[in-house]
């Protein structure tokens, strides 16, 4: 198992480095659809189905078939830039030496004993065993009950980027008596 | 009924906004977004009714206790930030329908409603929620709705302003996303009170302590601390009037109430500001903030941009009183919030009058408009009075309470710095009224006639209550007092 | 190398590596110049902490939480007999302690010594990814609409078009009027600015 594991994460950097050094958008649209689908494979490796299902459905589809047809409007190129990579640098590795440096106190990977699984107690699965009369999906039992609040946010936050499209897309300058009004003095004075 | 006033206030608009969509209409969609809002004001006032009378509310969401379900949570902390929020929500939708015709195209009407209906949603459940994770996707709701409406602007860096201030937001909302699952690896807990009670203080503290920045640095950059405020000018600058007026007015008072819950509500002050020198750190960028972005806004020649400085340079107020983890101070952090969201927003309404008048928010172009529009600027002088914190007004009030506090806390400095900066705060505001004032007018502004009385009328109200609230505290200083005493005696 | 370091270095090497994508990601948004390599950047930062919290959930020797049905149809057989809880024990505040002596009831039965991995961290991962769908998505649009008003989406050339139209803080409103002018004209409803930097 492990040395998946291992080519798994391998491959995840990999992707990664090469998604930042691409300059062919369309590559690197690609390479992010299968970055998301490493993380799907090793979420599963991790005992969270649940998750790996929609990150292979949203990460890696959805969201790359909306950067496609992203990519289909606005050109696919990146160019090159003259600004110096160092300042970006320096605050990202500031910011992982933090974060390595806060990992020093935590529990280590796949411990029993760290506090996520000890608390609450009785923990999610025993209480939904009681709570949702077999339910087998605890998952599902803690998404739709426990954090149904959350989903339904989750849900509005759908709604809201729904309507948002809608609005940014939809072009109207001339709708707007703001502009056309403008528009129109300016027409006037280069008649005049 | 009354038990389930908390949910209301988030399912109400929550509700409304796709029923808008579907009424397709702007009328309809603008009476309903006008009622909704105006309820859930009232509901919050209900609130803050009920929290002085019987104290803390606590609502299970589903049933569920936690730390298996999620918690409302209404004190007197969240329940006078929403009624703020909903206040100026409500007001700011009265004064709205005239400067959303003019700016606005008309078939995107129904959307707007349903977005600005959202953005409420999110910030009243960020106020309302006592769950760490719930905080973030409210957090998103607003924020996705914030960036739609930004992107309203007339102008095509308004597209752009909402853009940069997403990737920088999205940034900082999965800082805070960090932030929380740090934190619930040490806890187990995702409710806030549950983790205060179990975050360990000895053991493990690193862990504790990066969770705790990656929470503060993704709070910052929503509260638009100096030196992270750099999306605020733009989104401020390029959005359509009533989007500014709204969002000044109320998303970064939400993040400064969501900061205030951190330090206050889960980390606890003796970790933050003993363990940490938190307190040193805020005061320095604040005190810097404040002279930056106050120096910064003399130059603007866009009296919006201008206004937005001032903003960046008020969150470095809030910053300063909460940073001395007194009562005093905290009282003074706490009641800027609303007296700057009453003195802001009532500002960018003046703006908005304008704006519609005269197609423009250059100062160039406002010259000599104090002839022909008398009362829009009337109310710029009145708000500018408060802005600087003459007495009488609510800027006063706050600025005040934070003086003695300073000088209780024996920072001198600070005291005499925070002085200094209101003269800087004199210039600028005295710079458009003596434009408006001491001009010659141009031919348009000789054209130009005084704001409607359907955006004046509002737009009056809110400065009147910069007035009443800077000679009659008990629903602002009062409230924020008891409020500050409470976050204060909660903690250990 | 002392053994503490290495055994702290063995337990904690997996979230090393997530902080590493996270910070791949990070640095792909904070270098970009290019309006979709900024999204793609996000995507890796957010899809790599989606990855730090599913990694907290694991369980050594653990499986995923789903309850194979013949333990679960057990444990509702054994709670009917038991005759607790049925409806309304879950009113406003009930927690533990009958759920606690119903746990230890059902001790015994098949199926209790399967260990878990957690369920909570799937279950707010859930979430934000479909949270993370959603930016992307209003992102996206917003550099549709980018590209059609200024006809290039790398950033120094935005800032460049604006720079050519006048000081930061003197936004020109006239910008738009063009492009509709000429739409109205029947010109294409392409936007006017130079195209030349696209491709």
């Amino acid at each position: 198992m492990n040395w998946v594991v291992f080519a798994i994460l391998a491959l995840l950097a990999l992707t990664a480095v090469t998604v930042a050094r691409l300059r062919q958008l369309w590559a690197a649209v690609m390479f992010t659809g299968i970055y998301s689908f490493l993380s799907a494979s090793w979420m599963m490796i991790l005992d969270a189905p649940d998750v790996a299902f929609t990150e292979a459905a949203v990460g890696a589809g959805i969201s790359t078939v909306l950067m496609l047809s992203t990519l289909a409007l606005t050109g696919e190129q990146e160019q090159p830039t003259k600004r110096s990579p160092i300042v970006p640098l320096l605050v990202v590795l500031v910011t992982g030496g933090a974060l390595i440096y806060g990992t020093l106190d935590m529990p280590h990977y796949g411990d029993p004993n760290a506090v996520v699984h000890q608390h609450p107690d009785p923990s999610f699965v025993e209480r939904s065993l009681d709570d949702m009369h077999g339910l087998p999906n605890v998952v599902t039992a803690l998404l739709a009950s426990y954090r149904g609040y959350d989903t339904l946010g989750e849900t509005t936050v759908v709604l809201t980027a729904g309507i948002a499209v809608l609005l940014i897309l939809r072009r109207d300058e001339m709708e707007r008596p703001a502009i056309a009004n403008r528009a129109k003095r300016r027409r006037r004075k280069a008649n005049a | 009924m009354t038990e389930h006033l908390p949910i209301l206030l988030i399912v109400l608009p929550l509700v409304a906004a796709p029923l808008c969509v579907i009424l397709h209409q702007r009328t309809a969609a603008y009476t309903l977004a006008l009622l909704v809002s105006w309820i859930t004001f009232g509901i919050s006032i209900a609130l803050v009714a009920q929290v002085n009378q019987t104290g803390v509310i606590r609502y299970n969401l589903g049933g569920w206790a936690p730390p298996y379900g999620i918690e409302y949570l209404v004190d007197s902390l969240s329940s006078f930030v929403m009624m703020f929020v909903s206040g100026i929500g409500a007001i700011v939708l009265v004064y709205a329908p005239k400067s959303v015709d003019d700016e606005i195209a008309r078939s995107k009407h129904y959307l707007f409603y349903a977005t600005y209906l959202l953005c409420l949603t999110g910030l009243m459940g960020m106020c309302v929620t006592g769950d760490l994770f719930n905080v973030f996707v409210f957090l998103e709701i607003s924020s996705l709705s914030s960036y739609a409406l930004i992107s309203l602007g007339q102008t095509r860096r308004a597209p752009l302003a909402a853009f940069q201030y997403l990737i920088i937001g999205s940034i900082g909302a999965t800082f805070i996303l960090i932030g929380i699952g740090l934190l619930y690896q040490m806890t187990g807990t995702l409710n806030m009170a549950d983790i205060a009670a179990r975050v360990p203080q000895e053991n493990g503290p690193r862990t504790v302590l990066v969770a705790f920045s990656f929470l503060v640095i993704g709070l910052c950059v929503k509260m638009a601390v100096f030196p992270l405020h750099t999306w605020l000018p733009n989104a401020y600058t390029y959005a359509p009037s009533v989007v500014t007026c709204f969002i000044a007015a109320t998303a970064t008072k939400v993040s400064v109430y969501a900061f205030i819950r951190v330090i206050f509500g889960i980390i606890t002050p003796g970790f933050a500001f003993d363990y940490l020198p938190l307190d040193t750190e805020l005061t320095i960028l604040a005190l810097v903030g404040i002279f930056v972005a106050s120096t910064a806004a003399i130059y603007q020649a866009n009296v919006k941009r201008l206004l937005a400085y001032s903003s960046v340079a008020q969150i470095g107020y809030m910053i300063l009183g909460i940073s001395m983890s007194t009562p005093g101070g905290l009282t003074a952090g706490i009641v800027h919030m609303f007296n700057h969201a009453l003195i802001k927003g009532g500002l960018f309404m003046i703006v908005g009058c304008f704006a519609l008048r005269l197609g423009s928010v250059k100062l160039d172009d406002w010259k000599g408009a104090g002839k022909t529009m008398p009362w829009t600027s009337l109310g710029w002088a009145i708000g500018g009075l408060a802005l600087i914190g003459v007495p009488v007004t609510a800027g006063f009030i706050s600025k005040w309470l934070l003086l003695t506090a300073a000088m209780e806390k024996g920072m001198w400095p600070v005291a005499v710095l925070m002085l200094l900066s209101s003269l800087l705060a004199v210039v600028y505001v005295w710079r458009v009224v003596e434009t408006l004032y001491f001009s010659e007018p141009t031919a348009k502004v000789l054209k130009a006639k005084e704001a409607p009385l359907g955006m004046l009328i509002p737009t009056y109200v809110v400065l009147a209550g910069t007035f009443v609230f800077g000679v009659w505290t008990t629903y602002s200083a009062d409230l924020a007092a008891a409020a500050a005493a409470g976050l204060l005696g909660a903690t250990p | 190398m002392n053994s503490p370091a290495l055994e702290q270095a063995a337990g904690l090497y997996n979230y090393w590596i997530v902080i590493v994508l996270m910070m791949t990601g990070f640095y792909i948004v904070l270098a970009r110049r290019n309006l979709i390599k900024a999204v793609i950047g996000l995507n890796i930062f957010q899809t790599s902490v989606f990855l730090l919290y599913v990694t907290m959930g694991k369980v050594r020797g653990g499986t995923a939480p789903i309850i194979p049905p013949e333990v679960a149809e057990a444990q509702a057989k054994a709670m009917h007999e038991t005759g607790h809880s049925e409806h309304g024990t879950h009113a406003l505040g009930t927690v533990s302690e009958e759920i606690v002596g119903a746990h230890a009831a059902h001790a015994d039965l098949p199926g209790a010594d399967i260990i878990y991995s957690n369920p909570l961290p799937s279950v707010l991962m859930l979430t934000a990814i479909v949270v993370g769908i959603a930016t992307t998505a209003l992102a996206l649009a917003l550099v549709v609409r980018i590209r059609e008003d200024y006809g290039t989406i790398e950033e120094d050339r935005i800032l460049e078009i604006d720079r050519a139209d006048g000081l930061p803080d003197d936004d020109d409103e006239d910008q738009w009027i063009d492009a509709d002018t000429h739409s109205l004209a029947g010109s294409s409803p392409d936007t006017p600015t130079d195209s030349e930097s696209v491709n």
